[in-house]
């Protein structure tokens, strides 16, 4: 059974403005990691915030372990959310926090609102925020400033954060492309090995198609709105790929 | 030739354009004249009273009369000195507090309901602005009474514009990613206000409020001149008998006052920004 079914999902920005998704389907089963390609523009980052309605969709259908997405009210919006790991491509952490407030927000999910207010999160959440930041390589780094980081820092940061929001699923919005090669490389390897030993299944925004074909299962290719390809990786072919960017030179 | 001819028009044109705006400068500086002419006519020449002032002489030994201090006012001075900074500190404290309302209203991204919050936030910022501190004074001595609750209250509302003004548009320019985080992450409204928004603007915020107290200082010193506590309400006393030299003492202590504030509006300002 697939944990995450998307079934004709279109998206308009507003009423009279062009369709940015014209019906896209696709399944996620529970150990994929998903890239999802395609040429600036095609629409990815709306596809992934389609999933926890950070866009809202116009119509379609999205299945999250047997939940209908799209017709949650709000309450039950957050309490879906707080289930969905995200990583953002400029890692959208509060600069001003430290590096274990920032873990720790990942926890507001699941806390009040007086909680969050004068931060008194468990001993079991801080406990919980050390071992992840551990887990990401950041244990020197715990009472620094966000914006003291390094890129590469700074990334791990927001994947500790994801982790503490216990996810279900993880949706990453282009995570690594701020980051340098080489450090690229490091989070993508991180993000495949966390996935794995949290069984969390990753859909994930790539323009890197090196990176894609490297450490991803399954790929969908994105044109204007339209799936393209959707397959394994196996399957990704120069030639698909020419399709997929049509006219772009790779 | 023909360009010479052109170039002959020209000129024509040119020096017709310039006696016409010479004749627009003219008339408005009359105008500005007669204006002025009207103004000192009413507000000095008809509304003095040249009889009681007598010769530049007798102004002078007027003036003299101020000169000079009384020390022995000193000594009663510090308890209204301090009053007035505590109708200052409080007044602002609670402008704060009366403030969260017209920010939360006021700036643009997270107005609850635009149509009314929004214009809501900039009446009240209007209305606490361009109402002078003694009219706010004036009106909570007629409704709370004489003393310094009065001046607390009158600082306190006339504090709202500038802090809500200033801290609405610095939430405005925020960098909205940190907030589409705490939403990600299964956040309240609430939540995001306090995680993604506050972090950003609390510097602005904090400076804001200090210049503000700074400010309040010099409110507070002269509201009790309509009976709101502090010195002014000793500075009223010493006019009222005629004990000129302690006026300039009061005047004085109003002075080192708000020195003081701005020494330590600077020294707070470098240690929290
Ligand atoms: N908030 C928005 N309001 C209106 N239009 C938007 C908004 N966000 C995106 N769009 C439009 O939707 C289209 C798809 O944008 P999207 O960001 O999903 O593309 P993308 O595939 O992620 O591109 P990139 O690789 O550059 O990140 C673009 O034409 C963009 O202009
Ligand atoms: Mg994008």
């Amino acid at each position: 059974m697939s944990i995450l079914s998307v079934k004709d999902l279109k998206v308009r920005y507003s009423a009279s403005g062009p369709e940015i998704l014209k019906g896209v389907s696709f399944d996620v089963e529970e150990d994929d990691f998903f890239a999802i390609i395609g040429p600036s523009g095609a629409g990815k980052s709306t596809l992934i915030r389609c999933i926890n309605r950070l866009v809202e969709p116009k119509s379609g259908s999205i299945l999250l372990y047997g939940t209908e997405v799209l017709s949650l009210n709000s309450r039950q919006l957050r309490r879906l959310r707080r289930g969905i790991g995200m990583i953002f491509q400029e890692f959208n952490l509060v600069d001003r926090m430290s590096v274990m407030d920032n873990v720790l927000s990942g926890r507001l999910g699941y806390v009040g609102n007086i909680t969050g207010l004068f931060r008194l999160f468990s001993k079991a959440d801080i406990t919980r925020a050390l071992s992840v930041l551990d887990r990401v390589g950041l244990s020197d780094h715990v009472d620094k400033r966000a914006d003291q980081l390094s890129g590469g820092q700074r990334q791990r940061v927001g994947i500790a954060r994801a982790l503490m929001q216990d996810p279900k699923l993880l949706l990453l919005d282009e995570p690594t492309s701020s980051l340098d090669p080489k450090i690229s490389r490091e989070v993508m390897a991180l993000i495949m090995e966390i996935a794995a030993e949290y069984k969390v299944p990753v859909l994930c925004n790539i323009h890197d198609v090196q990176l894609a074909m490297e450490f991803c299962n399954k790929i969908i290719g994105l044109q204007d709105g339209i799936k393209m390809f959707d397959g394994p990786t196996s399957e990704m072919n120069t030639k698909k790929l020419d399709e997929i960017y049509a006219m772009e030179v790779l | 030739m023909a360009s010479a001819q052109a170039t002959a028009e020209q000129v024509e044109r040119i020096i017709a354009a310039r006696s016409k705006a010479k004749l627009v400068r003219s008339l408005i500086y009359a105008v500005v004249l007669l204006l002025v002419a009207w103004s000192v006519n009413t507000t000095i020449i008809e509304d003095t009273d040249w009889a009681r002032m007598g010769s530049v002489a007798n102004v002078l030994e007027s003036v003299a009369e101020f000169i000079g201090i009384d020390w022995g006012l000193f000594p009663h001075l510090l308890e209204p000195a301090l009053e007035t900074i505590m109708v200052a500190t409080l007044g602002t404290l609670l402008g704060v507090v009366l403030c969260v309302p017209a920010i939360w209203f006021g700036a643009l991204n997270i107005t609850p309901f635009m149509p009314i919050t929004y214009p809501f936030a900039r009446l009240m910022m209007t209305l606490s602005r361009s109402i002078h501190e003694i009219v706010w004074a004036l009106f909570f001595v007629a409704a709370v009474g004489l003393g310094a609750l009065a001046g607390v209250l009158a600082i306190a509302v006339r504090s709202i514009g500038f802090i809500a003004k200033m801290t609405a548009e610095a939430i405005e320019d925020l960098d909205p990613k940190p907030v589409e985080a705490i939403r990600a992450v299964g956040g309240s409204e609430f939540q995001v206000f306090v995680y993604a928004i506050l972090p950003q603007v609390l510097p602005v915020m904090v400076g804001v409020i200090i210049f503000e107290w700074e400010i309040n200082i010099r409110r507070s010193s002269v509201l009790g001149l309509v009976g709101a506590g502090g010195l002014g309400l000793v500075f009223f006393r010493q006019l009222n008998t005629f004990n000129h030299p302690g006026v300039t003492t009061v005047i004085i202590a109003i002075l080192i006052l708000i020195l003081f504030g701005e020494l330590v509006s600077y020294f707070v300002r470098k240690a929290v920004i």
